[in-house]
């Protein structure tokens, strides 16, 4: 039990500072661990100008594993952005899908940071991920004004005025390598042995591409769509064909 | 087009299957450092013999050893175990070496700003420095068992490992103009760090230990047991040439202690 404790401690000293580091909301994010739980906390996130997202304001929570920060936090959007889906947890190169490659010296505001770099990425065959049109986002970003949460409120009072401090060298270069995709909440296959997080997923999707987006259009596109529909198009044909021999004979 | 369909609509389930295998993998994983402790204790090296009852070459190696050492500590086999075991090992060693405490305390407390230079976000980085401090110390209060007992501690353990990790990969990037010459594949210092170094579990090769022994100018003798022809485990010392403090046992995979005679 000791042990168990202890490595608790490191967590709750880190989570307390970042609580810290992160109380005054900024203009593009603002965080805060909820009041009787250290390890789940509530964000609100500004879309990025010249996107489609640009004036939304999107809500979400944060889950972290009691081993953080050796461990990576999950991100779950609540706001309805047309990106996402809402209530799924989303899954970056910066989630417990890779573990490894998750660094301890990120953190949530890192996380956030990314998040937000990559909402205007293309989410083409990811699960999870969206495929609203640019008006639908548009809409959604000003429809997202009036959302509310129902522990923190009005969200679009959750954001400040204040710049938010400019990024670290370790920041932008992270920003640059992320890559998110959707969490095929689904396909649960085993318990986790984190306490947090009660499922581990599988993912679909290709593994993180570093700074390789665009090579991969093609193969994302057929995989997720035509692909899959012919699957299941020669599913049915074959069981078709198979129950038919079956009758006859 | 057409022949891009069979290659993509196959990808699911492939993926599925690594998925699953994955999983498994990191179900062994966690079974096996269950079992372990982080920093074990002191044994004698006889007890390696009954892991390579039927292995001539390794008990061969086996027997060298024990005339050069006394006796070893395990660490988990983690993917941390070199950089826990250098830590363990050498923070033992300062406790009966005082002078060499201070220089090395000193040290310890200017890498704060020399990482935050180095480009690492300032706040995370002093959450790992100060607990880095706490335990550095424990040497100073000279209880070895409260030194031991806080290694098997997880969180404080992964501190110091997470600490020597952002040392290691300073030191890399500070000096990358000549470690990019080691680096495996297609890659720039700056993302092997991000890639081999920085991430926890991330197991550690000869670069590693080059560029940690260096950063805090501590000499490491590793002995490397494998299947080599000769009838001893080979001795490799980094930085070359430097008085050795920290002896290693490598086996294919992974770092112990040893304790010289």
């Amino acid at each position: 039990m000791q042990l168990q404790y202890n490595s608790k401690s490191t967590a709750v000293k880190r989570l307390m500072r970042e609580a810290k580091e992160l109380s005054e909301p900024t203009d593009e994010y603002s965080a805060h661990p909820l009041e009787d739980n250290l390890f789940e906390w509530h964000f609100t996130i500004r879309g990025p100008q010249a996107s489609e997202y640009d004036g939304g304001i999107y809500h979400g929570r944060i889950l972290l594993p009691t081993e953080y920060p050796m461990k990576p936090p999950n991100i779950i959007l609540l706001t309805p952005n047309g990106r996402w889906e809402t209530n799924k947890k989303i899954c970056l190169s910066i989630s417990s899908h890779h573990p490894e490659t998750w660094q301890p010296s990120w953190s949530i505001r890192t996380a956030l940071l990314a998040l937000i770099a990559f909402m205007p990425t293309n989410g083409r065959g990811s699960l999870g991920a969206l495929e609203y049109t640019p008006e639908e986002r548009s809409s959604l970003a000003k429809k997202s004004h009036t959302w509310a949460c129902d522990s923190c409120g009005q969200i679009s009072d959750l954001l400040a005025n204040n710049k938010a401090k400019p990024m670290t060298k370790e920041e932008s270069e992270l920003i640059n390598s992320v890559t998110f995709k959707g969490e095929d909440s689904e396909k649960v296959s085993k318990p986790s042995d984190q306490q947090k997080q009660e499922v581990q997923s599988n993912a679909i999707n290709e593994e993180p591409v570093i700074n390789n987006i665009t090579p991969n259009f093609f193969k994302d596109a057929l995989c997720s769509d035509i692909g899959m529909y012919l699957i299941y198009l020669i599913i049915a044909l074959i069981s078709i064909l198979v129950a038919r021999r079956f009758y006859s004979a | 087009m057409d022949s891009n369909h069979e290659t993509t609509a196959t990808k699911p389930e492939g993926l599925e299957q690594d998925e699953l295998i994955i999983q498994q993998h990191r179900e062994i994983e966690k079974e096996i450092s269950d079992s372990i402790l982080l920093i074990g204790e002191k044994e004698e090296l006889t007890s390696l013999q009954t892991e390579y009852i039927n292995d001539p070459v390794y008990l061969t190696k086996i027997q060298d050893l024990n005339k050069k050492y006394k006796c070893m500590r395990r660490a988990r086999p983690d993917g941390n175990c070199f950089f826990r075991s250098f830590a363990f090992a050498y923070f033992e060693y300062l406790l009966s070496h005082n002078e060499e405490y201070k220089h090395f305390k000193e040290r310890a407390l200017k890498s704060k700003d020399e990482l935050i230079s180095c480009g690492f976000t300032q706040f995370t980085l002093e959450d790992f420095h100060d607990t880095f401090m706490e335990v550095v110390n424990l040497i100073g209060e000279g209880q070895h068992e409260k030194l031991y007992d806080t290694f098997n501690m997880q969180g404080y353990s992964d501190y110091v490992v997470v600490y020597l990790r952002l040392i290691t990969s300073g030191q890399l990037q500070k000096d990358a103009e000549f470690y990019k010459h080691f680096i495996e594949g297609d890659r720039t210092v700056v993302e092997f760090c991000h890639q081999e170094v920085e991430p926890m579990f991330k197991e550690s090769d000869h670069i590693h230990i080059i560029a940690l022994s260096t950063a805090l100018n501590v000499g490491v003798r590793v002995r490397y047991m494998d299947r080599g022809e000769s009838s001893e485990a080979i001795a490799h010392d980094f930085p070359e040439g430097s008085p050795v403090c920290v002896h290693l046992l490598y086996r294919p995979g992974h770092y112990d202690i040893l304790y010289s005679r």
